[in-house]
């Protein structure tokens, strides 16, 4: 009975001490980088999606979607692959680093559980982001036999990506305490330049 | 096992968590009636601290685990009281 309940009271000691791991660790501060640097990237890649089957004349939304879908797993598989390593070599490494000037095994200390909960939190938004940000983008596309027009499906779409961007824009604007407009102006305009570029490139 | 009112504990640990976190989670532990812990050298990354506890039937075990849990290695154990009552070290002429 008590090694069935050890797992569950771990994770609520998780839950309990995140704070003051947050603290330590500034797991907070981490994970709102990569989430916005994920969701804008998710964005932009489901914007290339959209607009390149546009323009190569596809006029059925389950294409899109399918590659969308797809994309945005890949993106999400990415995200959790890549920040897991890379966190958990970092993190590791800093560990080291203090196990070497205080000469003990600090795996199971405050900053080792820290450490540990920070890889599986960055991990997690770092899949999620660009996961959840491509599926917001297709959504429309879902819809398509109600909207009955797929020009209008298509321009919905690339409106909700327009929007997602402006979105994470004042997401940014909020945490530099900056102009917040200003950080929505220019996150808005990357996807504008993106779907501009596209058609320069690949108009009939 | 007679009643340990004091221990005074030279303790290497990290920077983070700092000497305020935990000096209230050992404040929190069973006997402990107060609690100091002063720094005495600082490194890049780590500091000395000299914890000094004292209170009614202290556990050293328990006490090891919080330091180790943050961190922490005991260093030495540089006093100790125990008994019905609290002891001062004495002078004696020889000191």
């Amino acid at each position: 009975m008590q090694k069935k309940l050890a797992p569950f009271q771990q994770l609520m000691d998780y839950v309990d001490n995140f704070q003051s791991y947050n603290q330590l660790v500034g797991i907070a501060e981490i994970a709102r980088r990569y989430f916005a640097m994920n969701a804008f990237d998710g964005v932009l890649t489901t914007i290339g999606v959209l607009v390149g089957n546009y323009l190569a004349g596809v006029r059925d939304v389950s294409i899109p979607i399918r590659i969308g879908v797809a994309t945005s797993i890949a993106m999400g598989v990415s995200g959790l692959w890549g920040a897991y390593l890379t966190e958990s070599a970092e993190r590791r490494r800093e560990l080291l680093e203090l196990e070497k000037v205080s000469l003990i095994d600090q795996s199971d200390t405050k900053i080792g559980r820290a450490s540990r909960l920070a890889i599986i939190v960055v991990s997690a938004v770092d899949s999620l982001a660009p996961f959840l940000a491509a599926m917001v983008v297709l959504l429309p596309l879902f819809f398509d036999s109600m909207i009955g027009n797929v020009m209008i499906t298509y321009a919905l779409s690339i409106a909700m990506a327009l929007l997602s961007l402006f979105g994470l824009g004042l997401f940014l604007g909020r945490i530099s305490q900056g102009n917040l407009l200003g950080y929505g102006i220019r996150t808005l305009l990357a996807g504008v330049v993106a779907i501009a570029i596209n058609f320069l490139m690949g108009g009939e | 096992m007679g009643n340990l009112r004091r221990l005074v504990l030279d303790v290497l640990k990290p920077l983070e968590p700092n000497i305020v976190e935990l000096v209230q989670r050992i404040a929190a532990l069973a006997g402990v009636d107060g609690v100091n812990i002063s720094i005495h050298e600082i490194d890049l990354k780590v500091e000395n601290a000299k914890i000094t506890v004292e209170g009614n039937e202290l556990s050293y075990e328990e006490l090891k685990e919080v330091i180790e849990l943050y961190g922490g290695a005991i260093h030495s154990i540089d006093e100790v009281a125990a008994g019905a009552r609290l002891i001062e070290d004495v002078i004696t002429a020889q000191d």
